[in-house]
């Protein structure tokens, strides 16, 4: 016994040479060969950035019509010149592979401020357990902070969360049968796939009325990657809290940046209940993290319309140009606390002004017979680009009864004259009483609103029973950004 | 549990700690217990398969031993018991294929049968199968004593080392270790080191990191260079010898640590002179196995010529559908027992010269090992091949894509991984490694550990594959 307790120190002494080794003249090669995303925390270390953006493929994606088709964090580093600002982007990213891309770069780099992507579906097990999650975890192994020679005997030794295809798949089936939703109203489904299942059966029709057949995959889709709730043993939340506790040691400004979702389409194709989770999602992100000294969350989950977003097909946080440049000016509004001196608060850039809002916030205005017209968009249609074709409209608000009397309307004018009038009924575009919803209509728009000086669009309630309105949003669009089936 | 996993760098060395630490009438519970466990980590369900053979087995060898004198009975129960052993694994490992092919023939007779099945193969069924039915055979035979502790006889079945890839053990060797009380020795942990090191340095070091050139090469034959193809195979037959002869040695290494001596499965192989060497070289529990009992009642080679050559297909056929139930493995052994006739009937009608000078002899015999290797290398590609169109596709491109194709980017270090493995087992012909190193200097020897761990370590690959024989 004694013999082997003295071989046994003997390998000991060898494992620390042979680390010394390893980490000496292998280890570069092969984070570059197995984790090559740590390239972008020597980047942006080399580079001496002050402001790191962190994100996936909201931050690589554009539509080919963009006229820029820069980066979301581009777009924000536009307000902070001569501010040294770079981003560590990766396509499939989460908060996990962001907290040990952080973790790498070297604690006297002068980052000041750190910009994180916090992405509502990242909490989903439909991208937990996402096909690709082996291959992301296989290459977050060498990043740990460990001694070299171990992480790479934890890569050797496949001690990572591995698991096949399959695996994956029945894992996250298994969440989507067993995670209990819970809404504080009643609700026919207790999980996501009784939902789920609910609605592949009940179909969702086109605008036609016909059963449409990709709109319900789609439908069921979305209840797939939105339908759960966020508790506390979420895998996210532990690698958000890392993150927190990271920013904390090293004394960065923290802002997470809560993406837009397609809450537009969500709504149309599964409804209001769809919208209550993502909006219960939304508020436990940010009581957990909103509260928090030096941590900022940019709150961007419905700023963003359906028409801006890519891909209409698909649950996706990739948004054209508009869409970008919205959630970069919300964060960039963040980053100005730290750095006002050098905040440039309006950017000059080359597109027509086809978008209009206003959000209320946590507020809402009430409209009925005493104060039938609110939220009023007021604008120019010679500063629209010509080539639109419509204009999207889109609302969040509440009614308690239904009446065909309430719509959204559209008013054109001519040298202080009104010459046209159009209005779509609330009834045509929610059904949801009691709760807050959001509606989407569309308004074709031709050579008579754009021979007008001035157009108005508004809430308008004759009745007696109140609506109470958070946001209205008008977006003027070409017609190819139309929802495709 | 695979070998080369973290979950087995834990697992071996508490079952090593607790079975020394055990008094020796309750360690075999503690490795059928670690064995289940063992088992258990791939698909926990299947283990009831296994206890159905292992509970047939065990009754037909108690009842063969007490109707002895009644030879009728005992044959009886023999039979009942290879026949449910093998319908086990006929339902699971071949009924599928079997079907398919009715399928196939009724369409083709415009018969309208549209059945499937679709079950998936338990972990190592065929070799603890065939590890069951031997020991019925041996106690038929009277060569064995049937074991009358059932969890004995259970553990000799399920022994973790060896359970889901072999070596096929012989009740006369391990069910006679799982009785003996094993004594701690230094010399046993030291060995058992040696061969498990060994073995997960061709496996993860060797097996796996050519393993991809392979994967590159059949997944698209026709992309490639023929001098890359030939390549292609050339490292298929390293991938699948690192392979198979790594999971054995790290099988022999984790029972020697507890003091169990298990079958030797490999013994440099591509050294072999002709097929018939090769056979007692390659994957030797199954080879004699087939020879014991399937090659010897059937008359051997004390027959004549004819009957003899068909004894050597009846068993290499045999050999091929036990690999898998497909076409491609049928081939595979023919193509091998064919061989193995071929060169026996050349080598009866050539005189044999004496007196050959030791050069000839020597250039004599590097023709005929590289003779054998080539062959053996051919035929690998069937075993490897996924269907008849990638074989076809793989040999078109061979013949036709010497002019055109890419060339695969062989990374250096695979040079330098193939040929120490090449440069060890050509030092270790018809020796084995632990024993190769009790001869050496410490220094060397702690030289050569720290060279395999820190390879193991730093240079294995990390793509995941799994041990090319657990299909099996």
């Amino acid at each position: 016994m004694k013999k082997l307790i003295y071989k046994f120190a003997l390998l000991a002494a060898l494992l620390v040479l042979m680390n010394w080794i390893y980490a000496k003249f292998f280890f570069k090669n092969d984070l570059i060969k197995h984790s090559d995303e740590v390239e972008l925390a020597w980047q942006v270390t080399n580079d001496s950035c002050v402001v790191v953006y962190t994100g996936e493929s909201s931050n690589l994606t554009y539509s080919w019509k963009d006229k820029d088709q820069r980066k979301i964090s581009d777009f924000i580093f536009d307000h902070f010149p001569g501010l040294k600002c770079g981003d560590m982007t990766k396509s499939a990213s989460h908060a996990e592979v962001y907290y040990y891309l952080l973790e790498n770069i070297p604690e006297n780099a002068p980052v000041e401020t750190v910009i994180v992507t916090m992405n509502i579906r990242s909490f989903g097990y439909d991208w937990i357990e996402s096909n690709l999650e082996t291959a992301i975890q296989k290459q977050l192994v060498l990043l740990k902070n460990y001694p070299p020679l171990f992480d790479r005997f934890m890569l050797a030794f496949k001690a990572y969360d591995i698991k096949t295809e399959q695996e994956r798949g029945k894992a996250r089936y298994y969440h989507l049968c067993n995670d209990k939703i819970v809404f504080p109203y009643p609700f026919n489904y207790s999980t996501s796939h009784e939902w789920d299942y609910a609605k592949a059966h009940e179909g969702v029709n086109d605008s036609e009325g016909v059963f449409n057949y990709p709109l319900t995959i789609l439908a069921c889709h979305y209840i797939k990657t939105y339908g759960f709730q966020i508790h506390e043993n979420n895998p996210r939340i532990k690698d958000f809290d890392n993150i927190v506790k990271l920013a904390k040691e090293r004394g960065w400004h923290l802002i997470f940046n809560l993406l837009a979702e397609n809450v537009d389409r969500a709504n149309e194709l599964v409804g209001s209940d769809i919208l209550y989770l993502i909006r219960q999602s939304h508020d436990f992100l940010l009581n957990r993290y909103g509260n928090i000294e030096n941590v900022t969350v940019v709150d961007n989950i419905g700023d963003v319309r359906n028409e801006l977003f890519i891909d209409q097909n698909w649950t996706t946080e990739h948004y054209s140009e508009m869409g970008r440049r919205t959630i970069a000016n919300h964060v960039a509004q963040a980053v100005s606390n730290y750095y006002p001196d050098i905040y440039v608060e309006n950017i000059a850039y080359d597109i027509p002004k086809n978008h209009y809002r206003i959000d209320l916030g946590f507020d809402s205005l009430t409209v009925y017979s005493a104060m039938p017209y609110g939220l009023t968009i007021k604008g120019k249609p010679a500063d629209i680009d010509s080539n639109c074709e419509k204009v999207y409209i889109s609302s969040r608000l509440w009614k308690d009864e239904s009446s065909a009397l309430p719509a959204i309307v559209m008013e054109l004018y001519k040298n202080g004259t009104k010459t046209h009038f159009n209005n779509l009924s609330l009834n045509d575009m929610t059904d949801a009483i009691g709760k807050w919803d959001f509606t989407t209509a569309v308004l074709p728009i031709d050579s008579t609103f754009f021979n007008a000086d001035e157009f108005r669009i508004f809430l308008c309630n004759p009745t007696d029973s109140p609506i109470h309105i958070k946001s209205l949003d008008v977006s003027f669009e070409y017609d190819d950004y139309a929802r495709t089936n | 549990m695979l070998f080369n996993s973290i979950e087995y760098v834990i697992f071996l060395p508490i079952v090593v700690m607790l079975f020394y630490l055990l008094p020796h009438r309750f360690r075999w519970m503690m490795l059928l217990v670690a064995s289940c466990t063992f088992y258990m980590w791939f698909v926990p369900k299947y283990i009831l398969i296994l206890l159905i053979t292992i509970i047939v087995d065990y009754s037909a060898g108690i009842l063969m031993e007490k109707y002895a004198d009644n030879h009728k009975l005992k044959k009886r129960f023999l039979v009942i018991s290879i026949v449910s052993t093998c319908l086990v694994l006929f339902i699971f490992k071949y009924l599928g294929f079997v079907n398919d092919n009715l399928v196939a023939l009724c369409q083709s007779l415009h018969i309208n049968l549209n059945t499937t099945v679709d079950l998936i193969l338990p972990i190592g069924l065929s070799f603890h199968t065939f590890q069951s039915m031997s020991y019925v055979i041996e106690v038929y035979r009277g060569n064995q004593k049937a074991e009358r502790n059932f969890g004995i006889y259970s553990l000799y079945v399920m022994f973790f080392p060896q359970l889901v890839t072999g070596p096929i053990e012989r009740p006369g060797n391990l069910l006679r270790q799982l009785h003996e009380e094993k004594k701690f020795e230094y010399d046993n942990i030291s060995k058992g080191f040696r061969l498990i090191i060994f073995g997960l340095f061709i496996k993860m070091v060797v097996a796996d990191n050519v393993g991809a050139y392979v994967d590159m090469i059949y997944d698209n034959p026709s992309k490639y260079n023929s001098w890359d193809i030939i390549l292609g195979m050339f490292f298929y037959s390293f991938q699948i010898y690192g392979d198979f002869f790594g999971y054995s040695t790290i099988a022999l290494g984790s029972a020697k640590l507890m003091g169990f001596n298990i079958t030797d499965n490999f013994n440099t192989p591509y050294l072999a002179k002709s097929i018939a060497e090769f056979w007692h070289r390659w994957h030797i529990s199954l080879s004699t196995w087939f020879r014991d009992y399937v090659y010897f009642p059937l008359g051997g080679s004390r027959v004549k010529f004819g009957r003899w050559a068909f004894n050597i297909m009846v068993v290499f056929i045999l050999s091929g559908i036990w690999h898998g139930a497909a076409w491609n493995f049928l081939i595979w052994g023919a193509a091998h027992g064919l061989l193995h006739i071929v060169e026996k009937a050349i080598l009866n009608h050539l005189p044999e010269k004496e007196n050959k000078g030791k050069l000839e002899r020597i250039v004599i015999d590097a023709f005929k090992i590289a003779k054998t290797f080539i062959l053996v290398t051919l035929f690998w590609s069937l075993f490897r091949a996924t269907s008849f169109a990638n074989i076809s596709d793989l040999f078109t491109s061979l013949v036709n894509n010497f002019n055109t194709g890419e060339h695969l980017n062989v990374e250096n270090s695979i040079w330098v991984y193939l040929g120490l493995f090449i440069l060890l087992d050509v030092l270790l012909f018809n020796s084995r490694f632990d024993k190769w190193c009790d001869n050496r200097p410490a220094v060397v020897r702690w030289a050569i550990y720290f060279v395999l761990i820190f390879m193991i370590i730093a240079c294995s690959s990390v793509n995941n594959f799994p041990f090319i024989y657990f299909q099996f």
